[in-house]
């Protein structure tokens, strides 16, 4: 299975799943990938689908970092989706669930 | 193989043979005259030419030479005379293949069992049958057989060794000259020494690739040879096998191994920069460190994994206004990047701090502009910034997504509620937030970076309550041990991952260290 796969959503926005641990083997070609869509699709909206992720070390943080600068440099709104618990508790240690979007429901 | 035991079935079927056997020779040699030759040289090449017609050692068939004498009560010079001239009649006939072979009339019926010799007469469906599944294991090994007949300089090739040089079976072997040019001239020096080996009377088993139809294919040939008594060869026979699946992914598999060491060559020399680099940066102490009302003691665990050391740094330095910063922060990533980010901002932290501010949260948004300002390659970091102030016993902190330092007082550890402050590198304009704590006599204030609680197969609470644990256990001791033991209780999490930890604790009253 892919670590990433990237599509877009009815609504133009750019849909991003990760899968997996993404950590500092997988993180290079993950944001490469990610970057490449959104200079090449300029979406208004890129949301990034966690649900599968089961572990972000710093580097996988920094995946989604340069998504979102990615997303920033192309005026897109970018929003980070699903994390399970485990992810949600990396990402609120990262201080970045408010830049992310990430909904705390 | 079709084998019969030497029991009186066995005997008997013996005695027929020898009997059928003889018969047959005697017919023979009634067609053909008698040799010629010498009779000692011909009872040499007699027997030579029998062991290299039924397989077995030029010993053996000397035995059988000399059985057929003793039971026909004849001089075994003139038995061995029949057989040259039995065999060197037959062998003047075309030999066809294997199976033409099998099917011919008279096929030399010798069988080694045991410790002898059994002559018995196969009867020519069974020597069909045999011939099929010689050739089914041929096909199945992707091996062929050949014979060189040196005295009548005929060859022999079976079916396979016929699909190994892909050659029509009706054009018959290849001629041996023919043969030997299809090998590659690299390998020569092998088929060489082969060759050397084979005149030393040695069984030679080579390797070496030949060009077949513009493709290359890679044989091992197994090759022995009937010998006379001085050694001279009578019969060459060789297995061919083709192997070149075989050494085709073995050649790939050494590559593979290639590149990985090359691999390993580049990370060893990429782990040394690292250490080194950060050696040069961070030199760990080995002893407390006392600063004005604190003692502090640094641990650094290093990855255990070479190519992942690298990015965690600390700091414990008093500033200009008479303040003590502690710090401690991870790099994301790992090797010579992180060590250079890390060696960028433990940098400009320490200059930040002569030059600019003491303010933890001002300390903060520099490096965060700085890493901003950077490469984007440089990526993120975390850290945590702890301003002690010597006079008051108070502590202002912020932190960048870092996890939020522990707090020890008389056995009981508590994590300190954060303040607000995302990770360093990750957005333009953070605000920073900063928390206050008042720092107790023989209080202990621990800052580490996430190697010791974040492990993928746990969340970080679960991580950190060994590290309470401990510290709950140690301070709650009568005489609570050095800070230096005390870091050196801490287990890190996350042998994958470096770690720092830095412990401080407030000296006593008397401003003098409480250890």
């Amino acid at each position: 299975m892919q670590r990433v796969s990237i599509d877009v959503g009815p609504d133009g926005s750019l849909e991003v799943v990760l899968r997996g641990e993404v950590d500092f083997t997988n993180a290079a070609a993950s944001a490469e990938a990610i970057r490449a869509a959104i200079a090449a699709g300029r979406p208004a909206v890129v949301r990034v689908d966690l649900a599968a992720v089961t572990f972000l070390d710093s580097s996988g943080i920094g995946v989604l970092v340069q998504a979102m600068k990615a997303a920033a440099a192309a005026d897109a709104a970018f929003r980070v989706e699903h994390p399970t618990d485990k992810v949600l508790d990396q990402l609120h240690l990262a201080g970045l669930l408010e830049p992310f979007g990430v909904n705390q429901s | 193989m079709l084998r019969t035991g030497p029991d009186a079935e066995g005997r008997g079927q013996q005695m027929e043979a020898h009997h059928g056997y003889l018969q047959r020779l005697t017919e023979l040699n009634a067609e053909i005259g008698r040799s010629r030759l010498d009779p000692d040289v011909g009872y040499e090449r007699a027997a030579g030419l029998l062991a290299g017609r039924i397989g077995c050692r030029v010993e053996e068939a000397h035995t059988y030479l000399r059985q057929l004498a003793t039971e026909q009560d004849r001089d075994v010079r003139a038995v061995a005379a029949e057989v040259l001239a039995t065999l060197e009649a037959r062998a003047a006939t075309p030999p066809g293949r294997l199976r033409t072979a099998a099917a011919e009339a008279l096929t030399v019926p010798v069988q080694q069992v045991g410790p002898g010799l059994l002559n018995s007469w196969v009867r020519h469906e069974e020597q069909t049958r045999l011939a099929e599944r010689i050739a089914q294991t041929e096909r199945l090994g992707n091996l062929g057989w050949g014979e060189w007949d040196l005295v009548s300089d005929a060859t022999v090739w079976s079916d396979e060794l016929y699909r190994i040089y892909e050659r029509d079976p009706t054009a018959g072997p290849l001629p041996r000259e023919e043969s030997e040019a299809l090998a590659l001239p690299d390998d020569e020096p092998v088929r060489r020494q082969a060759a050397e080996a084979f005149g030393r009377g040695e069984t030679v088993d080579v390797t070496y690739r030949i060009r077949v139809n513009g493709r290359v294919k890679h044989v091992r040939a197994v090759v022995d040879a009937v010998r006379d008594g001085h050694g001279r060869p009578l019969k060459i026979y060789g297995i061919i096998q083709d192997v070149t699946a075989r050494e085709t992914s073995r050649a790939k598999l050494a590559e593979v191994q290639q590149q990985l060491r090359e691999h390993q060559a580049s990370l060893a020399v990429e782990h040394r920069l690292a250490a080194q680099l950060q050696q040069i940066v961070l030199p760990i102490p080995t002893a407390p460190i006392d600063l004005p009302g604190l003692r502090a003691a640094v641990r650094y665990l290093p990855a255990e994994q070479a190519s992942r050391v690298g990015g965690d740094w600390y700091h414990a330095a008093v500033a200009r206004d008479g303040s003590v910063i502690l710090a401690v922060g991870d790099v994301a990533g790992h090797g010579l990047h992180a060590a250079a980010t890390m060696a960028l901002l433990r940098h400009a932290l320490t200059t930040l701090t002569v030059t600019t501010t003491t303010h933890p949260a001002e300390l903060l948004a520099h490096l965060n502009q700085l890493l901003n300002a950077s490469d984007p390659a440089v990526g993120t970091a975390t850290a945590v910034i702890v301003r002690y102030d010597p006079a008051t016993h108070h502590l202002l902190w912020a932190q960048a997504g870092h996890p939020a330092p522990l707090h020890t007082r008389a056995g009981a550890t508590a994590e300190l509620a954060r303040p607000r402050g995302p990770l360093l590198g990750a957005l333009p304009h953070p605000g920073y937030d900063t928390a206050t704590l008042s720092l107790g006599a023989g209080d202990v204030l621990l800052l580490y970076t996430d190697g010791l609680i974040e492990h993928r197969s746990h969340s970080l609470e679960e991580g950190l309550a060994p590290v309470m644990a401990t510290l709950n256990r140690v301070s709650a001791a009568v005489r609570p041990p050095p800070l230096d033991e005390l870091v050196a209780e801490l287990r890190t999490a996350n042998p994958d991952d470096d770690t720092c930890i830095l412990a401080a604790r407030r000296c006593a009253a008397n401003g003098s260290p409480d250890e």
